[in-house]
């Protein structure tokens, strides 16, 4: 037999190549979906999390954290002495950690020179789309803490 | 041209509308895998959009083996 021969894709195999793409695809979104699904349940289930004492972030300081899961890198901020913000570490873009820049009061994406405002987390420049991901802080007592995930979603 | 082979035209042009439709269909799951893929990245709320793709997506596979049946029995035909 000849190396074309053997190698020959009827008409039949190549139509069932692209139904099984088919359903490729629709698996591919359930599981996408099944996936979002598990990790909002997990983060519902989530209780407020204390990330630390107020007088230990001094103004124009950070503290690095993890919420809620220890795959989620985060970062507070201390942006004034009133005023703090906490964002997801992971860059919108591909998902590098951003650092924050107190002189421009930016958090820089060191990958591929994204820019994100510390004040509210939007994109400054470079190539991320989205803003970062902001978390609701509280601070009670001298102490800071995360509000869990349900609050969150009802105050945006 | 013969009848028979007018038909035989007329079955492949067929044929090549019915691949086309298949391959818009499949290009369309992929921009429903997309979109889900980006609420699960964004954190999105809403799980009518989710359900949409699916949904859709679910059709849509039914629609391109629909087609492929139709497909392979026109071509046994000819």
């Amino acid at each position: 037999m000849k190396w074309g021969d053997d190698t020959y894709i009827t008409r039949r195999e190549f139509t069932k190549f692209l139904g099984l793409t088919s359903v490729g695809f629709l698996l591919g979104t359930c599981l996408a979906a099944i996936r979002r699904w598990t990790k909002q349940s997990q983060l519902k289930q989530q209780e407020e999390f204390l990330i630390g004492k107020l007088e230990d972030i001094p103004v124009g300081g950070y503290k690095l954290f993890r919420y809620p899961t220890e795959n989620d890198p985060c970062i507070l901020l201390r942006l004034t002495r009133e005023k703090l913000v906490a964002y997801n570490q992971h860059c919108t873009h591909l998902a590098c950690p951003v650092y924050f820049r107190p002189e421009t009061a930016q958090l820089v994406c060191p990958c591929h020179e994204g820019f994100f405002s510390a004040e509210d987390g939007r994109v400054l420049a470079g190539p991320p789309k989205r803003p970062l991901a902001r978390l609701t802080i509280e601070v009670k007592s001298g102490r800071v803490w995360v509000k869990p995930w349900e609050d969150r979603a009802n105050e945006s | 041209m013969s009848p028979e082979r007018h038909l035989r035209q007329r079955t492949s042009i067929v044929l090549h509308m019915v691949m086309a439709f298949v391959v818009m269909i499949l290009l369309a799951q992929l921009w429903f895998f997309t979109v889900v893929l980006e609420t699960m990245e964004t954190h999105g709320k809403s799980d009518t959009v989710e359900l949409a793709a699916i949904l859709c997506s679910l059709m849509g596979c039914g629609v391109v083996w629909i087609l492929i049946r139709y497909y392979m029995r026109m071509e046994k035909s000819q």
